[in-house]
């Protein structure tokens, strides 16, 4: 970064001395090797104290050269390739030359659908795997987890509960006849009716805009009390408007994205609003998890094991109620709680 | 940030049963720094503002390892630029003032169901026809147990970079889908989990393949032109092989 | 495992037909390549070349077999082909409304896409060439006293007609595109694809197209001009 707010040079033209390379400055012994979650957490730092470059000002630069300059260009192609073939494509900067200008995003919701030791949700027989479930998560998902997940989920259980769950559960035939297929077809048929029939004024693409930023700002890598709060309200609000001024496009009996983003938005706004009174309740920092109120002097997450060690699962309990609050307790029997330090 | 505007035909159709026909748009504040389809997007916040249907396009990740983006772009699968998906093309590689015409991936097998958007399923057919490995259940094994060579791997994984976005059936001047169904019997072939099946497979997603009204290879090699991941027509020629030894075996 | 289709059934795949065009269309380069070695004896006027056909004809037996083997070649190259190009052209019901080409890796030329147009007038052309010449007018002739057909009379007489010398010329130019894009073509289609030698293949295909199509042309323009 360039240490001076609202320096345009081009990284190549700013002198060793006027650069900021803060995440060794704040972290000695880690440097950019620290963790992503509080990379992420100091990218959005800097930008926000007004440092952020590129047309953006949305971004911090991420050098390669002293890396290309040890280990050679091709060892970084090697393992980088085809990151920064993607990397060019997408900004017409050669990040083997120039540095990358890098800023985090929104990547995945850390949580899912409650499962048990099977991996089977509350719905008997339908077992949800990786990602979607809420069972392995830490400070940051990415890359390694996510495919240690997959495997152990994909490979080591389901393999085993699945089959046991086929052979000794009763599986009456059931047809479309149903009265619960009844009901949902209908329900569905009615929200899309719903959607179609509101002709708002605003696209569900402004609405879904208007809900990231909201999420990004207050219920993103950084969180406050007050923030939350104002997410929860402005949500509401939020989802208010969609269903008096959505504009959905189509009609119901042909393809129809808009259609279908428009009923994922509706979840979407629904969920967001989830994880906000979520992360209010949990008075603590812990992994992804980061309220301001809680960190030491050093900027750490501190945890509160006393009242947290538990993973919080939410009821649902209908539409426009407040959903409610389930805890199961976390039993570690091999690894001791303990206090991460970067510094 | 240079802005430009564009005049676009775009293939709209409604249905499958509907003729279609090209449309033209002229769409501008166009930034260089959009994809593509960030391009279609604003076109389409645009129709929605106007009381128009927008326009349907496949998409998903937007990071060029789905597979699910496509179109033609001035008669070029995924457009101009080499060795990218759609969603990786960005507008850039355009200049103000430009006419870009954009179709769907026209085939047998990729009948269209709406404007720009193919059922591409025939590749889920070709596929469910033979692109697995049998696994014995039970322990899974130990990782290392059976050994693959480098120069095995790496062709594998050439052949398994394949993404199934069916642009190498779009610039097929004979709508074959060979170099995808080369490139799936390809990873298999090329390493000792796919043995059990190997004859099998080859024969059974080739007979697919010609069974979902895909043409025949001509050798053409346009699809390794145009394809976002550089899959080599070697796995057409490896695919043959492995028919050939199959039905003599 | 065993194939599970008949062998019947492996004749309607696409892999095998061309296969069989492939082998066919080999095997007719090297027959084209012999005919042009033979014919250029033509340059050295009427007797080398009635010589050069009278031993072929006097085969016997051996030449009914060349004969009926090189008619199954066309015949299986030629039936493959049209198969083949009928069912690519229903494999795409609805054209494009602007083609392209991505260049780069790809061999699409103008030879790669019109080999079923090229393929077409070469076979035309080759029932009208042998009307002309095996079943034309029979001169005869006598060498060194053994009585024979005067082929070259024959040949002379055509090769100094200017419509069938040029449209002669003209269908050996469309020979030359076929084997640009068949040769190297069929090499693929056999399934021999190498990081060594496809390049090199390749290049032997263009050199040869152009070889026989220069060959071809050469001698009916040489006796026309002389």
């Amino acid at each position: 970064m360039p240490k001076k707010e609202g320096d345009n040079r081009a990284p190549g033209q700013i002198p060793e001395n006027e650069r900021d390379y803060y995440l060794e400055r704040r972290y000695p012994s880690f440097g950019n090797l620290v963790p992503r979650d509080v990379a992420s957490r100091n990218a959005k730092y800097v930008c926000d104290e007004g440092r952020g470059v590129g047309d953006t000002k949305l971004a911090v630069y991420l050098d390669f050269a002293d890396a290309i300059k040890r280990l050679g260009e091709d060892t970084i192609r090697d393992r980088y390739g085809n990151l920064f073939e993607m990397y060019q494509r997408i900004t017409a900067d050669d990040p083997y030359k120039v540095p990358m200008r890098i800023y985090p995003a929104v990547h995945y919701t850390m949580g899912g659908l409650w499962v048990d030791y099977n991996l089977m949700s509350t719905i008997p027989g339908l077992f949800v795997l990786g990602e979607a479930n809420f069972s392995d998560h830490g400070a940051n998902r990415l890359g390694a987890s996510a495919l240690m997940q997959g495997l152990a989920d994909g490979y080591f259980v389901i393999p085993y509960t699945i089959g046991d769950y086929l052979a000794s559960a009763d599986l009456p035939k059931t047809s479309t006849e149903d009265a619960a297929f009844q009901t949902s077809e209908n329900e569905i048929r009615d929200m899309t009716a719903k959607l179609l029939g509101i002709k708002g004024k605003k696209t569900v693409t402004e609405f879904h805009r208007e809900l990231g930023m909201v999420m990004w700002d207050k219920v993103g890598m950084s969180r406050t009390k007050e923030g939350l709060e104002e997410a929860v309200g402005r949500i509401k609000e939020l989802r208010k408007e969609f269903w008096e001024n959505v504009r959905v496009p189509g009609n119901p009996s042909q393809l129809n994205k808009n259609l279908e983003f428009a009923g994922r938005v509706a979840d979407f706004m629904e969920l967001g609003e989830l994880m906000a009174r979520d992360a209010l309740e949990r008075n603590e920092s812990c992994g992804g998890h980061f309220r301001e109120e809680y960190q030491s002097a050093e900027g750490e997450a501190v945890r509160d094991d006393e009242q947290f060690t538990h993973v919080a699962a939410w009821e649902f309990t209908g539409a426009e109620q407040t959903p409610k609050r389930h805890t199961e307790a976390l039993a570690f029997e091999n690894v001791k709680l303990t206090q991460r330090s970067y510094k | 940030m240079s802005e430009m505007t564009l005049k676009l035909s775009v293939w709209r159709q409604e249905n499958a049963a509907d003729a279609g026909k090209m449309v033209d748009y002229t769409l501008p504040g166009v930034s260089e720094h959009m994809s593509f389809l960030e391009m279609l997007d604003v076109l389409n916040e645009k129709i929605i503002a106007e009381g128009g249907d927008p326009i349907e396009f496949d998409n998903d990740c937007r990071e060029g390892i789905c597979g699910m983006c496509s179109l033609v772009i001035n008669g070029i699968a995924h457009g101009p630029e080499k060795r990218t998906a759609t969603c990786q093309l960005h507008m850039r590689h355009f200049k103000d003032g430009d006419h870009i015409t954009i179709e769907p991936f026209r085939a047998e097998g990729f009948p269209v169901i709406r404007d720009l958007t193919v059922d591409r399923s025939s590749f889920d057919r070709i596929i469910a026809a033979g692109g697995y490995v049998s696994v014995n259940t039970g322990n899974a094994p130990d990782a290392n147990a059976v050994p693959v060579s480098k120069e095995a791997a790496d062709k594998a994984m050439d052949a398994a970079a394949c993404i199934g976005c069916g642009a190498c059936v779009a610039a097929c001047p004979n709508a074959s889908a060979a170099l995808f169904v080369g490139a799936k019997i390809s990873q298999y072939a090329l390493q000792p989990q796919g043995d059990p099946e190997r004859a099998r497979r080859a024969q059974r997603m080739v007979d697919q393949m010609d069974a979902e009204g895909f043409g025949a290879c001509s050798n053409h090699a346009e699809c390794e032109a145009v394809c976002p991941k550089g899959i080599s027509i070697m796995n057409i020629a490896r695919m043959r092989r492995e028919y050939l030894k199959a039905i003599i075996s | 495992m065993a194939a599970s289709t008949s062998v019947s059934n492996a004749f309607r795949s696409t892999i095998v037909k061309k296969i069989l065009m492939s082998l066919t269309g080999l095997g007719l380069v090297i027959f084209v390549l012999g005919h042009l070695i033979g014919n250029l004896s033509l340059l050295f006027g009427p007797e080398p070349f009635n010589l050069y056909s009278h031993k072929l004809m006097s085969l016997g037996p051996l030449l009914w077999v060349i004969e009926i083997g090189l008619v199954a070649f066309f015949l299986i190259h030629a039936w493959n082909g049209i198969s083949v190009s009928r069912h690519n052209r229903r494999s795409r019901p609805v054209r494009y409304a602007k083609t392209g080409d991505a260049g780069g890796p790809s061999k699409k030329s103008l030879s790669s896409v019109s080999m079923i147009f090229t393929g077409i007038i070469l076979l035309v052309f080759l029932v009208i060439h042998v009307a002309t010449f095996k079943y034309g007018a029979y001169y005869t002739t006598v060498i060194d006293g053994v009585e024979m057909r005067d082929l070259y009379k024959l040949v002379y007489q055509k090769f100094h007609d200017p419509l069938y010398v040029f449209g002669y010329t003209g269908v050996m130019i469309l020979l030359g595109f076929h084997l640009r894009h068949g040769f190297w073509s069929a090499f693929q289609s056999l399934g021999t694809n190498h990081p060594r030698y496809s390049g090199p293949i390749y290049t032997i295909g263009v050199v040869l197209a152009i070889v026989l199509a220069i060959g071809f042309i050469a001698i009916p323009l040489y006796t026309y001009f002389n």
